[in-house]
Parts: structure tokens; sequence; C-alpha cells
């Protein structure tokens, strides 16, 4: 959290998280480009280096992206991976480098030399688009590239204020048609010429990978997901029992309009707010009362319970819900208040072996 | 309760909790160890020999004397050679980068001229890339009574393969075929670089032939739709110098399996 915009708020975690990237990503060059065959033996590479390189930054640019998508469908099966995502943007804004710098040994190799600007020959050097055996898969890759691009520019906290976290969450699903579109390009560009078995094999379990997590993940939530509110008597909906709510954590529930609302109970109060934080609209309910306040388990951004507010000097607001208990059950009236609007919590009996 | 309320709680700027930290350090070290693992062995496997298609330097400039054929793509017959380039080879012309130097080979065709360069060499295919200018080519002072070869005619013939770009074929760059280079193969044919098949069985001791359209005139627009691809094709064959010359019948293309 900031009150301010600084390019990045760094602590231990992000060098941490950022230092096992670079020395992932170097060895990955490394041993990629210089432990060879040939560059053993002392021999000249008959490969030219600008291929060389654009093999292994494209190689790795998609290994990477990869493993960012893994991410996401990895923590919903399995909360301790959750970690993961946080400093996630840095991994994304990597790999956009990586891959800028496979499309630069491209551009500047294949589509230079000519007399024809090498952007414009880049577009119109292959237009046999009828065909899927040389069809021109550079296209894929250009819309993946400018699709993380766009991801990489927007990522930092100034666009996601200016966009608001909805707009930016729908404009960062970009990630997807820019996975598959870089699948595109891999199956229709390299692998064509790839006279080996081992990246073919890699790539197809690579996608096969991040495919099946997506599933499982989506299995896993329409198993486990968050349960529907159920509607009673003048308007109010009920989540749950009231001791189904531990001290410190919540209980959500989704309402009729689509919205996820967090019961959370805190010394024996309970108090009910958006589940979606006003970052990056990380699942509130899945995080915690830590020091009196509830922490997103995505970016750690604390809002009052009560109220709705960050502490100051942080300026956030997310909606709060008015709520009742009546015999032990939990009701929130699903029209929410404005964001940051007060709401008298509702002490309840304090739960069995925790008082 | 779900197994979520039970999991170590991460807050990114706080300390990691004890009961996370072996994990995440496991799953650093792993994605460190994976990505280790896979630069090594794809980088280890994968296809380093692009043929043996190379700029020769090593030769230096080469200076040769002969006559210019006047194709859709010039043809150099050496006349007056050296130990590299002998009389009677038969040299595809190239400009630097991405040119071809029909422009500069049509005020002398069937005169004698000098030729100076660095060649391009991928088996019995040999290239000369034209220094600058007429440092690069130039009429001779003194024309004896020199002619271009009487082109043979070798018939029709049926030839699986691929029609690539010469100069990258030729060894400009590695590896200068296949579709991966299709784009790049394009533009070089667009900047009047000579097109050359590459047959998977020799015609006449020869897997490489210029390529010319019916009409012996340029590559056929339908042909671009097929660069770098594995395909059949059918054609007049004659030999000019030591050169193969196949005058495609853009009609006859098809995807080889």
């Amino acid at each position: 959290m900031s009150v301010k915009y600084v390019p990045v708020q760094w602590n231990r975690n992000k060098w941490m998280y950022d230092g096992f990237l670079l020395v992932g990503v170097g060895l990955f060059l490394g041993f990629f480009l210089h432990i060879r065959p040939d560059f053993l033996s002392g021999n000249d590479p008959r490969i030219n280096a600008q291929i060389l390189n654009a093999r292994a930054f494209g190689v790795c640019a998609f290994l990477m992206l990869s493993i960012i998508l893994s991410i996401g469908p990895l923590a919903r099966l399995d909360p301790r991976f959750s970690a993961l995502l946080y400093n996630r943007r840095h991994f994304g804004v990597m790999t956009a480098a990586v891959a800028l710098t496979h499309f630069g040994f491209i551009l500047n190799w294949y589509f230079a030399f000519s007399k024809s600007n090498k952007y414009e020959a880049l577009l119109f050097a292959n237009t046999n688009y009828g065909q899927i055996a040389g069809f021109p898969f550079e296209m894929f890759g250009l819309f993946a590239l400018i699709c993380l691009l766009i991801l990489s520019t927007t990522s930092h906290d100034f666009w996601l204020k200016f966009l608001t976290a909805p707009v930016w969450k729908r404009l960062h699903y970009l990630i997807y048609p820019a996975y598959a579109a870089v699948v595109a390009h891999v199956a229709l560009g390299m692998l064509q010429d790839a006279s080996g078995n081992v990246f073919p094999a890699l790539f197809v379990v690579a996608a096969l990978i991040v495919a099946g997590l997506h599933v499982a993940a989506f299995v896993h939530d329409r198993r486990h997901g968050d349960p529907v509110a159920e509607p009673v008597a003048e308007g109010w909906f009920r989540i749950c029992k009231a001791s189904d709510i531990r001290e410190g954590r919540a209980r959500i529930g989704l309402l009729p309009n689509g919205e996820r609302v967090a019961v959370f109970r805190q010394d024996d109060k309970l108090s009910a707010i958006s589940n979606a934080c006003a970052h990056q609209n990380g699942p509130l309910g899945e995080g915690r009362i830590v020091d009196c306040l509830v922490t997103c388990p995505w970016h750690g951004f604390n809002y009052d319970v009560r109220s709705g507010r960050s502490p100051a000097p942080f300026t956030e607001k997310i909606p709060t819900y008015n709520l009742k208990v009546h015999d032990a059950e939990v009701y929130v009236d699903p029209n929410a208040n404005e964001p940051g609007t007060y709401v008298e919590p509702v002490e309840v009996p304090p739960l069995e072996g925790e008082a | 309760m779900n197994d979520r309320e039970d999991t170590p709680f991460f807050i990114g700027y706080l300390q990691v909790p004890q009961k996370l930290r072996k994990l995440l350090l496991v799953t650093a070290l792993a994605l460190v160890g994976f990505l280790l693992g896979a630069g090594l062995l794809i980088g280890r496997t994968q296809d380093t020999d692009p043929g043996g298609g190379a700029f020769r330097f090593d030769y230096g400039q080469q200076t040769v004397s002969g006559v210019v054929e006047n194709l859709a793509y010039p043809l150099f017959h050496v006349t007056e050679g050296n130990d590299r380039l002998k009389p009677g080879q038969t040299l595809m012309l190239t400009g630097s980068g991405k040119d071809g130097v029909s422009n500069r080979t049509l005020p002398m065709v069937g005169k004698l001229a000098t030729a100076k360069g660095i060649v391009l060499e991928r088996g019995s295919l040999e290239m000369l890339q034209l220094a600058g200018g007429k440092r690069g080519l130039s009429e001779a002072e003194k024309q004896s009574s020199v002619s271009v070869p009487k082109p043979e005619d070798l018939g029709r013939w049926k030839l699986t393969g691929e029609i690539c770009d010469g100069k990258c074929l030729s060894g400009a760059m590695r590896p200068g075929r296949g579709l991966a280079h299709k784009a790049c193969a394009n533009l070089c044919l667009f900047g009047d670089i000579p097109p050359v098949f590459v047959s998977t069985k020799p015609v006449k001791g020869s897997e490489f032939l210029m390529v010319l359209g019916p009409d012996g005139g340029a590559l056929p627009k339908e042909a671009y739709d097929f660069i770098g691809q594995y395909i059949t094709l059918e054609g007049a064959v004659a030999r000019h110098g030591d050169m193969l010359v196949f005058k495609m019948d853009p009609e006859t293309i098809e995807l080889a399996s």
C-alpha cells in the first residue's frame, strides 16, 4: 500500500522473488546458449548467433509465460502457493522483456538487410494466410508481444487506479489470448522445422500443464466455491451460521447480483464488507484480520472491517453491508452501502473453545 | 472451515510465516532448477547444423573475369579465375543484404566483365556477393570473343524439394531454409535474389537448381505461397554452364507428403 506512486515498493520478499527469477532466467539462457556440443568442443557454431539468441529468448519467454499462468490455478488448488501471486507482476514484466529481446533478434536478422522498412516487412513478407503450413506465424508472436507489452506497461498501480480494478482486471485477461497466440506461434513456426523431439515434447507438456491446471482449478472452485446466499424474508440473504466464522476469518457469500460479501468475525462481533479488494479485486474473504485490520491475501491491503476504509494515510474504500443475526444465523442485506460507510458490528456468542 | 483457513497467511511486506518458508524455498529452487535443466536439455538437443553453407570470408575477396548471362536472375560464367573459382564455373550473383544485382548486370549481358566479391558456398552451389559499384562489377577493358555457354536442354522433370532464396541457402543465414525462415526468404526474393530449388534427389548430379518462371521470367507469384515448404513441381531443366536452371510450371505445384 502506498499514498504516492513510486516505481517499485521494494521489500525483502520482492528482492528474493526477483532474485530467484533473474538467476533462473540467467541460468536458462546461459545453459541454452553455451552448453552445446559445438560450443564445448571449441568449434564455431554453425548456426547464426542471432538465431541461437532468438531461440533461447523465445523458448525462455514461452516457459516463463507457462509458469506465470500456472501460478493462479495452483494457488486456487493449494492456498499455500498464494504467496507466489505476490510480485507476479514483476514476473510478467520480466517475461515481456525476454519476449521483446526475442523479437529484436528476429526483426534485426530475418527482417533486416532489405530496402524495406523492417517493421513494414514484418507485415508483408509473408501473407500466406490461406494455409496452415507456411502460415505467417510471426503475426501470432506479434500479437502476443503487443499483449505482453500492454500488460507490463499497465501493470503499475498508477494504471490500476486510473483504469479502476474491474477494467484493469479485464484488460489483464489479455494474458490468455496472448498465451494461445504464443502456442500457435511456436506450433506453426519453430516446431515446423524442429528436428529433435525434446523441445516439441516439452512444449506440449507445458501447454497441457497450463490447460490442465486451469481445468482442475475450475472444477475445484465448482466443488468448493463460495456458497450462494439463500434468500429469506424481507430481502435479507442467509450467509451461514455465526458459529461457522472463526475469529479473525470470514465466510464468503455469493449475492444474487453477482457480488460477493465477506462476513468477518472480530472480537466476537460480525461485520460484512465487499469481498473485492479495492486494489486488484483480490478476495478479501480469503484474507485474515491482522492487527485489527482485514488484510488482503494478494498484496496485503488493509481495511477497517467496520467501515471498509484503509487506515490513514491510505485512502482505499470498499462497500460495507448491513447484517443481522437471528437464531445464530447470519443474514446480509444485499444492497451494499457506499464505500467507506461505517456499520456497527453485530455481537455474537463466543465460539466454543476460543472464548 | 475450509483448508484455506488453516493455511499460514502470507503478507508480502512482512516476514514469510515459518510454516511457508520451506515450501517457498523448495518451490523457488525447483523453478530455478527447472529453468536450468530446460536450458541445458533444449540447448543441447536443438538442431545446430544448418548444412554446410557459409560466407567464405576466409577465402578473402575474389576477383574473376567472365561473361554475364541474361536470365531473370543473372549468371556469371567464369572465363578467367583463380585457385578458388575456376574457369568454367557458373556463379549466381547477389548484392549486399537482400538485394539482387540485375540492374547492374543488365548493361553487361554477353560482355566480358570483371567481378569482385565474397563467395558464398554450399556444396556445389556458389554465389558471389559483389562489392559495391564498379569495384564489384565492371566491363573488362579488353573485350575478347567470349560468349555465353549454350544451354543444354535436359528435358522435363518432376521434382520434390523446397524453393529457397539462393543467398540464405548458400550460407548468408544459417539456417537459411525451412518454414521458420519463410518470411526472410520471401524478402530476399522480393529483392531480386535468385531463387533456388533444393531437390531431394540430385538432377544430373546436382541437388540445386536456379528457378525461373515457365517463360524464363522471374519466380511466378504463385510460388511465393510455397516458399520453404516441401513440394513437388514440374518444369523444364536446362544446364547453363555448370548451373542447372529449372523453368517451373506453377500449375503443377503440390504439397509433398
